[in-house]
């Protein structure tokens, strides 16, 4: 998230010092400065907006974290993605590894959802996805105690709706 | 015998406003009696009409500062009355010098006898029959102002002022013999169950009646001169499809969908102004060009009266509320006066000055819709919610139980479903259940998204109507 926040802060300083010197070429009537510098203060407020939303959706999930882990394995049909990651969040509302953000339950019931959820003594396996897409995440979830992986589960469904499949507790 | 003291007192009620707003629809408010009189002196009619609109504006604005009882109300219609029929007694004789200030005495204290009126319209109509209650003082005020205006224009414009004031002693009569009651427990409960206060859909009212009454200012000042030669036929013909409009309105089943008729009115307003455009200026065109614009400010007068009316039941001050809303209208009309005025003193040939105002209207109507529909959710969120509160608590679980079965939620949005019922807003669900507002709206997203809605209000009218089936 940190990393969002610092993106979203640079495109915004980008903004402002593109429109301020777009102004000030424009005062000096030097025309092709000021298309120039209105192209990057249009490009940056693009992706201003892009990252503030990114930091939207990240922020509320970070707000309302399930679990936090320190490792996760992404895998799509077709290829396979290993993370490791100090700032793993699973949340009500998706999940943020470092700055990339999965999320579900953000769209209401025609949107991302999540599927289903399973704990073995290692790992958990989430798998979400919409009418198009399925993604399944596998997480090190580092949890040694019995009550920790039910407490897990019992916070999972109370929040997402979702019956963890607890194996081999 | 309660029904009839009710209705009597209702129509008294009814009587006594109707005569009042004759009074101030044929000589303070742009009536012919003082375009008659200002004409017969020579002077400059826009100063003293403007004059007269702003001390009105400030009369219904600040009303609900001093009047907060039903008692006060009626001292302050009475009151009110008496100094306009004392402000209007120079104007029959050739002092032109006291006008001014007699203007602005009847246009503040009619302003503030008119905002009074909304005690009486709560406490003697029911809630639903408001719409019937506020045709009936805009068709009977409408009917006196013609006949003043016919024998005015007509006859002599003393006898048109002389009606004028015999309208507002009878409206006073009437007035003195409204019985006083108690206060209404029901609209208390009403009042105290209603979260958050009407600010906000009065607020948004406040905005559409603004914009719509722009055009009826635009029409005084562009439409209404260039039919001025036709005297006799503008006379009495002027108010009549108002009149017929609101009529037909009045009448119209409660389960008539009125929404649609409203397009039919930006329709007309629209036809309006292009018929002012493309016609001559002879009498079937004038025809024309009324029937369309004033048939339209019918069909949307009694829109927003009968909704100002509805949201004094969740007003502290009637007055304040109803004396907001009605200012907003004369601000409009104010403001749409203005323009006009700035438009014709230009000298813009007649069709560039009806492009202009077409031009108005089209901005006033593309901004509509969205406010129309944004008022009427928030209207009707309201009453929604005043109807889940008045429910027993087992009633309200069992409401919870179907939406279970529906479409299951998970726990967390169980938790905020219900907080939505009981009326929080999203801060305080937020404070409540120790989560973010941000995650509150979100969570409602869900919800609206699973049961298909896109408010509160048709969330809650879901659950009521799963609530009637099973």
């Amino acid at each position: 998230m940190k990393l969002i926040r610092k993106r979203r802060n640079g495109y915004a300083l980008l903004f402002a010092a593109s429109i301020c010197l777009a102004v000030w070429f424009g005062v000096t009537s030097m025309l092709e400065v000021v298309f120039a510098f209105g192209a990057i203060s249009l490009i940056s407020l693009v992706l201003l907006v892009r990252q503030s939303r990114l930091l939207y959706d990240a922020t509320l999930i970070w707000d309302n974290r399930i679990l936090a882990v320190s490792s996760a394995l992404i895998s799509m049909p077709g290829r396979q993605i290993k993370k490791d990651i100090e700032e793993t969040v699973v949340s009500t509302f998706g999940i943020l590894i470092g700055s990339e953000i999965y999320r579900w339950g953000l769209d209401g019931v025609h949107g991302v959802r999540l599927h289903t959820a399973h704990i073995d003594q290692e790992r958990m396996y989430l798998t979400f996805g919409d009418a198009a897409q399925t993604m399944r995440v596998d997480l090190l979830h580092g949890m040694t105690q019995k009550q920790a992986v039910l407490d897990a589960a019992q916070k999972l469904l109370r929040e997402t709706g979702v019956t963890a499949d607890i194996i081999g507790w | 015998m309660n029904g009839l003291k009710s209705f009597n007192a209702r129509r008294l009620s009814v009587a006594g406003f109707s005569f009042l707003f004759a009074y101030i629809l044929s000589f303070q408010f742009e009536g012919q009696v003082l375009y008659s009189l200002l004409d017969l002196r020579g002077t400059d009619a826009d100063r003293y009409i403007l004059t007269a609109i702003i001390a009105h504006f400030a009369g219904l604005f600040t009303c609900g500062l001093f009047v907060k009882s039903q008692a006060a109300a009626k001292s302050m219609m009475l009151g009110g009355m008496g100094l306009c029929l004392a402000a209007t007694v120079p104007f029959f004789f050739p002092l032109p010098t006291l006008w001014m200030g007699g203007l602005i005495v009847s246009g503040y204290f009619s302003g503030c006898a008119v905002a009074a009126w909304g005690f009486f319209l709560r406490a003697f109509t029911p809630q639903n029959e408001r719409i019937k209650s506020c045709a009936d003082v805009l068709i009977y005020s409408n009917l006196l102002m013609i006949a003043v205006n016919v024998v005015a224009m007509n006859r002599s414009t003393f006898i048109g002022l002389g009606l004028s004031v015999l309208c507002l002693v009878i409206g006073m009569v009437f007035i003195w013999m409204l019985p006083l009651v108690q206060k209404n427990e029901q609209n208390k409960t009403f009042k105290n169950k209603t979260h958050g206060g009407i600010k906000n859909p009065l607020i948004l009212l406040c905005l559409f009646v603004f914009i719509i009454t722009i055009n009826s200012g635009l029409m005084y000042q562009v439409i209404n001169p260039a039919f001025e030669h036709l005297t006799g036929l503008v006379s009495w013909y002027w108010a009549v499809p108002y009149i017929v409009a609101l009529a037909i309105m009045r009448n119209l089943p409660m389960k008539a969908n009125r929404s649609r008729i409203l397009y039919i009115g930006m329709a007309m307003i629209m036809g309006a102004f292009i018929s002012f455009m493309l016609l001559g200026r002879n009498t079937s065109d004038y025809l024309t060009v009324d029937t369309l614009m004033l048939g339209a400010c019918g069909i949307f007068d009694l829109f927003w009266w009968s909704i100002l009316g509805e949201m004094l039941d969740y007003s502290d001050n009637p007055s304040q509320t109803f004396g907001i809303g009605l200012s907003a209208n004369v601000f409009g009309v104010l403001c749409g006066g203005v323009l006009g005025i700035a438009v014709t003193s230009m000298g813009l040939p007649g069709a560039e000055v009806a492009v202009i105002a077409l031009t108005v209207v089209c901005v006033t109507l593309a901004m509509l819709p969205s406010l129309n529909h944004q008022l009427v959710l928030l209207l009707k969120s309201h009453a929604y919610l005043a109807a889940y509160d008045n429910m027993s608590q087992s009633q309200q679980t069992d409401i919870v139980r179907q939406v279970k079965t529906l479409n299951p939620l998970t726990v967390r949005e169980q938790e905020v479903l219900q907080l939505i019922l009981s009326g929080k807003s999203n801060r305080e669900i937020a404070g409540a259940l120790f989560i973010s507002e941000n995650t509150v709206k979100t969570h409602a997203r869900s919800i609206f998204s699973k049961y298909d809605v896109s408010s509160r209000a048709e969330l809650i009218s879901t659950l009521l109507k799963n609530q009637t089936v099973g």
